[in-house]
């Protein structure tokens, strides 16, 4: 029987005084992609947040590949395998492209091989190592996180809002480079997104979050799925 | 309609226990205090009343220090600097004047007016705009300093390194010294106490916690901090004065950098914040190093900075307190006022066709980055505006500078019909603008009444000496507190509330402020379904019943949909779109902006 | 041209004396208030190096390694509880100082001890004698600034420390354990005050207060400098000179006042000082 890659049981969390997360529980198999959908405010970056624990858990507990992970700190949790990318200050702008691709790997040596398996999907970066990466622009600041998260050979890759502010044609390279790394290390992911047709592309399967509950779910290839998610996301 | 705070009966008896332990406890302090005024020089020899005389006028510092430190939350390492103005005030008229009784008027009138000059010019370098409180900690480090450096080039004028000794001073024996000195010293207690607790004084610990949040209710925060820098600046000045007088000898470590942090030391282990905790901490403490001073210098001065560094890691309230608390004197008491309306001003006929709110041509930008261009908006009394858009529109900026006149790149902001310059936010907030914050914004250690009534300090002045028995609130603020219950809560702690109910307890405040516009920063985050119907049934009211002019950015349309009477619709940095929700909800142009169908990409730096 | 070499030496010597405050203010944020202590720490190191009649460049190493033992034990014991409180880690730090002090009266005694230089003498540079020891302040300045530098940009210790500096947070979401690097640092910070001490001290002399009179002029250069090395050596460079100037221009009082005075000036007039923030 294999473990859930990500199982959170009834989880509670919030900052301070107010609750965000009440009693969630999800279950992402391995090698599923899941996004996670939802307009603003709802709870999705706290969801990715109480994960990584960043905020306390004030009740539930989360697994990672079976391991339960709810008291540890970030950096452990990062070591034993998730990759994320927070929506906002996810690069360090000071350091140069090397540096902040290598800060994610455990052994200095493996930084060749590691971005020579990464160099294909974004040839960009091969030439320009020691570029300062507050000096990139928006869309390629955004593919170095991916490349960033896919060195780090993670068992699960956490993106928030990855596609902000991308034009479609770097959206595209995003939707070829994460269906690639499933496609090749089978990675579990747990996406969170406004853009609902990167979504679909992406994920397997999609939750509709709101007021820091799971609404709604189902597979991003059912046929009324695009109308499902987009009577939830209504303006 | 009057309300008495209805907390159980076994609440009541408890809190009615702990008033009476602590205030006899109080009470009993002051009657052994003045019990040893009286009977000291019986009891005393003369070499102790000597030292306690000294303590005395050290103790005086040292509480000028908890009210700056403890209350207003300004760690400052420069009072002594003061004290030693006061000492060399004495010191060099007596040498070089002689000593008379003028001579004597005109030392502490120099003492004093100099040292409020330099605390005045202390405020102005430390208390800006922006200014870190690491940066006033930093100035008032350097004032020692610089005035211990300044005496010592002094040459033979101001005695240089070994100070000036064996001058004429008052012809008083130490019996009459010790009674003068104590008195004084019980004197500036008593008046710090019923500052430190009455209504204005609770300002102090407002600004303490939270200074942005005391701008926004029309309270000067900067001038505040100088004067009262300015005023216990004097009183140290005093009383270094009646320290140089007394002893006869004055040197430069009087004014210098070790005493200041000798006086952080005393309160900090007397317990900061408390008053009487650093008034007996710094009296013991000189005592003690008085007479411990010959025989175990080290091992005294040791033991005091270890206890200080174990005081600062566990035991921040002090160890005074901890130990007096059998006596009931841990505890602070607060009185719960009784509830009253306050009536609002008339609207007058013009206020009724200005609009609340007039933006022109607003723009704002960081170097490169355009986050807000164009703005044209008007909104008038009575109107509930919802401003929507998805994340990075520009609501919050938006929100900025409509309420602090420095914000913006370009434009022009009236409020009112006051035109807003470049006006800081306790000067906008006063054209009748009230805001409150996305996060609940309050004041984290003062009780539910005590930020009602701050928020009110620009209608209400509050007394510098007394404990107002009732609490005056425009009926919309009364309202929202006996909705949401905290009219229950008067005397509870803020933040011991639920989020719910600090966010609730941050709209009566604004509220509170009579305002004439309202701006609201996702007022529903984080609020169970209850609590935001009953937020979206007062803001309603606000605007249909009372004409006040609402402005909300908010992402739950749900809610939006329900109260506003408009919609005006952000994107990158533009207004998009305006009209009824229907409108809106409905368009093209919206169902793409969120849809994330077609996304442009961000102008970058 | 003796005023050139005076002002180098100069600022060699503060370069030196602020070493160890940076790393510890870069990374961790506080202010070390116990640099006074430590720097003291140093300076008896060499004293006791000179009572044993030990080879004095022995104290060098002796003074770095016992600075970072007692950082270890004040990284666990104090600093680390008060992470979220840094106004009170001045003061826990300025206790420790006190209770630092208050020590070594009781071990060496109050008295002001003098210890054995290195090596002695002068040497004749540009045309003129000059104190050796103070000269060779300037390679061992030059000589700390590209240690450092060169752990922190060449070795991954350095670059995750960078991190760190820059993005606390972040660091920690990718999997770099920012308590240890805190440990490390702080411990080299101590170590690097301390042996600065050992390295001052043939200057002039050893007593229990000599720290003291470095620590305001540190603490104040480092609020200015900003979060490089780079940008410290920069600031030393100019309130240094000004220093100096005004010591032999104006009068040594003011000059002793020229560095508290002027970072406070530029503090207000620009709060990131040199630094970018």
């Amino acid at each position: 029987m294999s473990q859930a890659a990500l199982q959170l049981k009834f989880v509670t969390s919030g900052y301070k005084a107010s609750v965000v997360l009440r009693d969630l529980s999800l279950k992402i198999d391995s090698g599923e992609a899941v996004a996670l959908l939802g307009k603003n405010g709802m709870g999705k970056s706290t969801l990715l947040k109480t994960v990584m624990g960043y905020l306390p858990k004030m009740a539930g507990t989360v697994h990672v590949g079976g391991e339960d992970v709810t008291r540890l700190p970030p950096y452990k949790i990062a070591s034993s395998g998730i990759a994320y990318a927070a929506q906002e200050q996810a690069l360090f702008a000071d350091l140069s492209i090397r540096d902040n691709l290598r800060l994610g790997l455990e052994k200095e040596s493996t930084f060749d091989e590691r971005f020579a398996l990464i160099t294909p999907i974004f040839p960009v970066f091969k030439e320009r190592l020691k570029q300062y990466a507050g000096t990139l622009s928006g869309g390629e600041q955004k593919m170095l996180l991916v490349a960033r998260a896919l060195m780090m050979r993670p068992s699960i890759i956490l993106l928030d809002e990855i596609t902000e502010g991308l034009q479609p044609s770097v959206i595209d390279r995003l939707v070829d480079a994460l269906l690639w790394e499933r496609k090749e290390h089978g990675t579990t992911m747990l996406i969170i997104e406004q853009n609902v047709p990167f979504a679909m592309k992406v994920a397997d399967r999609y939750l509709i979050l709101k007021q820091g509950e799971i609404v709604d779910e189902g597979d991003t290839k059912a046929d009324k799925a695009q109308e499902t998610i987009f009577s939830h996301l209504r303006v | 309609m009057d309300n008495t705070s209805n907390t159980t009966p076994v609440e009541q008896v408890i809190q009615m226990s702990n008033a009476i332990s602590h205030k006899s406890g109080l009470r009993y302090l002051a009657a052994i205090g003045v019990a040893l005024l009286v009977v000291g020089p019986w009891i005393f020899d003369t070499y102790l009343l000597n030292i306690l005389v000294k303590a005395f006028f050290m103790a005086m510092v040292a509480v000028t220090v908890d009210v700056l430190w403890g209350y207003a939350g300004y760690l400052t390492f420069g009072q002594s600097a003061f004290f030693g103005i006061g000492a060399y005030a004495a010191g060099l008229i007596f040498t070089h004047s002689g000593f008379s009784a003028s001579n004597a008027i005109i030392a502490i009138g120099a003492a004093v007016v100099v040292s409020m000059i330099v605390a005045f010019v202390v405020g102005w370098l430390s208390f800006y705009r922006g200014a870190s409180p690491f940066f006033a900690t930093v100035i008032s480090l350097v004032l020692p300093i610089v005035l211990v450096q300044l005496t010592l080039s002094g040459g033979s004028w101001t005695g240089s390194s070994s100070g000036l000794t064996g001058y004429e001073t008052f012809d008083l024996t130490v019996e009459a010294w010790y009674r003068i000195a104590g008195a004084a010293l019980g004197l500036v207690a008593i008046a710090a106490w019923f500052i430190v607790r009455s209504d204005g004084g609770r300002i102090l610990s407002a600004i303490r916690d939270n200074e942005s949040r005391c701008a926004y209710l029309g309270i000067n925060t900067l001038t505040v901090k100088t004067i009262l820098l300015v005023v216990t600046a004097g009183i140290a000045s005093f009383a270094g004065f009646g320290y140089g007088a007394f002893s006869g000898v004055v040197a430069p470590e009087l004014g210098g950098f070790v005493l200041g942090t000798e006086l952080i030391i005393w309160v900090a282990l007397g317990g900061r914040g408390t008053l009487w905790g650093p008034l007996i901490g710094a009296i013991l403490i000189n005592v003690v190093t008085a007479y411990l001073g010959s025989s175990m210098p080290f091992a005294w001065q040791l033991i005091l900075g270890a206890s200080f560094v174990l005081v600062i890691v566990l035991l921040p309230q002090g160890l005074v307190p901890v130990l007096l608390k059998p006596f009931g004197l841990g505890q602070y008491v607060h009185r719960i006022p009784h509830l009253a309306v306050r009536e609002t001003a008339p609207v007058s006929d013009l206020e009724k066709t200005t609009p609340a709110i007039l933006m022109e041509g607003v723009a704002k930008h960081y170097g490169y980055l355009k986050v807000l261009e164009g703005i044209d908006l008007k909104a008038n009394r009575g109107e509930l505006v919802g401003l929507i858009g998805p994340n990075g529109a520009g609501k919050t900026t938006l929100m900025r500078c409509m309420s602090d006149g420095l914000d913006r790149s370009a434009g022009n902001v009236s409020i009112c019909g006051n035109d807003i310059q470049l006006l800081p936010p306790d000067r906008c907030v006063k054209f009748g603008l009230g805001r409150k914050f996305q996060n609940a914004n309050i004041f984290e250690s003062l009780t539910v009444a005590e930020c009602l009534r701050i928020a009110g300090t620009t209608r209400v002045t509050p007394s510098l000496l007394k404990q107002d028995k009732h609490l005056t609130l425009p009926q919309y603020a009364l309202d929202v507190v006996n909705t949401t219950g905290l009219s229950q809560k008067l005397g509870a702690v803020a933040r011991d509330l639920s989020h719910g109910e600090q966010q609730a307890l941050e709209l009566a405040m604004v509220l509170a402020q009579e305002p004439r516009l309202v701006l609201l920063d996702e007022p529903t985050a984080g609020l169970t379904k209850t609590e935001r119907t009953q937020i979206g049934n007062i803001l309603s009211s606000l605007a249909h019943k009372y004409q006040l002019c609402c402005l909300l950015v908010e992402h739950d349309l749900d809610f939006v949909e329900e109260i506003a009477t408009r919609i005006v619709v952000l994107h990158q940095g533009r207004i998009v779109m305006e009209g009824s929700f229907r409108e809106v909800v409905n368009s093209e142009l919206v169902k793409t902006i969120y849809s994330g169908a077609s996304h442009a990409p961000m102008e970058t730096v | 041209m003796i005023l050139f070499l005076d002002i180098f030496t100069t600022v060699a010597t503060l370069f030196v004396v602020t070493a160890g405050l940076m790393m510890i203010f870069g990374v961790m944020k506080i202010v070390n208030f116990a640099h006074g202590a430590l720097l003291t720490i140093g300076g008896y190191t060499s004293y006791v190096v000179t009572q044993l009649k030990l080879d004095p460049w022995v104290s060098w190493p002796l003074a770095l390694l016992s600075g970072a033992a007692i950082g270890m034990l004040v990284e666990l014991s104090i600093v680390r509880p008060l992470y979220k409180r840094p106004l009170d880690a001045i003061l826990a730090t300025w206790g420790l100082s006190i209770v630092i002090g208050q020590l070594i009266v009781m071990t060496f005694g109050r008295e002001v001890q003098f210890v054995d230089a290195p090596f002695s003498g002068t040497w004749p540079i540009f045309g003129v004698e000059y104190s050796a020891y103070r000269l060779m302040l300037l390679p061992a300045a030059l000589a700390i600034c590209l240690a450092l530098t060169g752990l922190l940009n060449g070795t991954r210790f350095g670059v995750k420390t960078r991190a760190v500096i820059m993005n606390e947070d972040l660091a920690r979401g990718i999997g770099i354990n920012s308590g240890r690097i805190r440990f490390i640092t702080f411990s080299l910070g101590t170590g690097l005050g301390s042996m600065a001490g050992a390295l001052i001290t043939p200057l002039s002399s050893v007593d229990p207060n000599m720290g003291l009179n470095w620590l305001v002029s540190a603490f104040m250069l480092v609020m200015v400098s900003g979060h490089s090395m780079a940008s410290l050596l920069l600031t030393c460079l100019v309130f240094g000179t000004v220093q100096v100037l005004i010591s032999t221009f104006l009068s040594p009082v003011l000059g002793g006042l020229a560095i508290a005075v002027l970072a406070a000036l530029t503090l207000r007039i620009r709060p990131k000082g040199f630094g970018n923030g």
